[in-house]
């Protein structure tokens, strides 16, 4: 199951490096990709602008097949406050750009990748393929929701994997 | 929330640290997170083991009644923090810190007000939820 969230965040990043590289954050002094997972980083209550912060939710379970077919469910939240130069009137424009990144990262053919182990990187080695593949549904966009100086959007996507043998 | 990073303290700034040292306050450190590594995916994913160090804010005031825990600040400890750490202000400071950590026990910040006299910052008032039990 972790190994389907890590190949799903891994494809999604560098999906959205892809449409648009410039989007980047600073986390912890580094700047990286402006996407994050949520229960991967310290916990805070400061959100940042800017930045998609994915968030795992439900999963649900098929065991009727030869493998368990796990279904879990990612909330993708963002947020910003436009731009300083403009005062943050192009708050509704950078929101509408965001939009069109994500869709342009979850819409294209293929919707599915394979699923990696990312337990060998501390060690220094690369990740380890598996025997299936993650895929994932359209993305849902919700209402956009306004935080004072901020309009914040959370987009819900389902992804799907089969848990082999032997994985936990 | 004003700027503190450049200019000295003022007087009302004195005042409120000398008020939370003569009252004999309670100590407490603020817990930053170390750098982390440049382009290594297993920080994204969870994986490395993030180092911290534990800073003091000098004798602050502890106030916590039913569901509502807060600290009281000085805007000289902060000014010398932000000074010494290179952040561009107080409130970056805040939400970069991993949390309070005061009786051995580590709050998270949830919220950061700033009290100001003659248009200066004298101390912050920091919101902290306690651990989940």
């Amino acid at each position: 199951m972790q190994n389907a969230k890590d190949t799903f965040y891994e494809a999604l990043r560098n999906r959205i490096i892809a449409v648009n590289p410039e989007r980047t954050t600073v986390v912890r002094g580094i700047t990286r990709p402006a996407i994050l997972v949520e229960e991967n980083e310290l916990p805070t209550e400061f959100h940042l602008a800017d930045c998609f912060r994915l968030r795992w939710l439900q999963t649900t379970t098929d065991a009727n097949g030869c493998m368990p077919l796990l279904t879990m469910s990612c909330a993708i939240e963002y947020e910003t406050a436009g731009s300083q130069g403009n005062g943050g009137m192009d708050r509704g424009r950078m929101l509408a750009q965001m939009d069109g990144e994500l869709l342009a990262a979850l819409n294209p053919w293929p919707q599915y990748t394979q699923k990696y182990n990312y337990t060998p990187l501390p060690e220094g080695k690369p990740a380890t393929p598996m025997a299936t593949n993650i895929w994932w549904g359209e993305p849902a966009f919700g209402t956009i929701e306004v935080k004072q100086n901020r309009l914040a959007r959370t987009v819900t996507v389902a992804v799907m994997s089969y848990q082999e043998a032997g994985e936990l | 929330m004003a700027d503190i990073s450049q200019a000295p303290p003022n007087g009302v700034m004195r005042i409120a640290q000398t008020s939370l040292h003569a009252e004999g306050g309670c100590s407490a450190l603020l817990r930053m997170p170390g750098l982390a590594a440049s382009g290594d995916d297993s920080e994204q994913l969870g994986l490395a083991t993030p180092q911290f160090q534990d800073l003091s804010l000098g004798p602050v005031a502890f106030h916590t009644a039913s569901s509502n825990t807060r600290l009281m600040v000085s805007a000289v400890a902060v000014l010398t923090l932000v000074q010494s750490l290179a952040y561009d202000s107080a409130d970056v400071l805040f939400e970069t810190a991993a949390g309070v950590l005061i009786g051995g026990v580590l709050y998270l910040i949830t919220k950061c007000a700033v009290a100001e006299g003659a248009g200066r910052p004298y101390c912050y008032w920091l919101t902290l939820q306690p651990p989940a039990r």
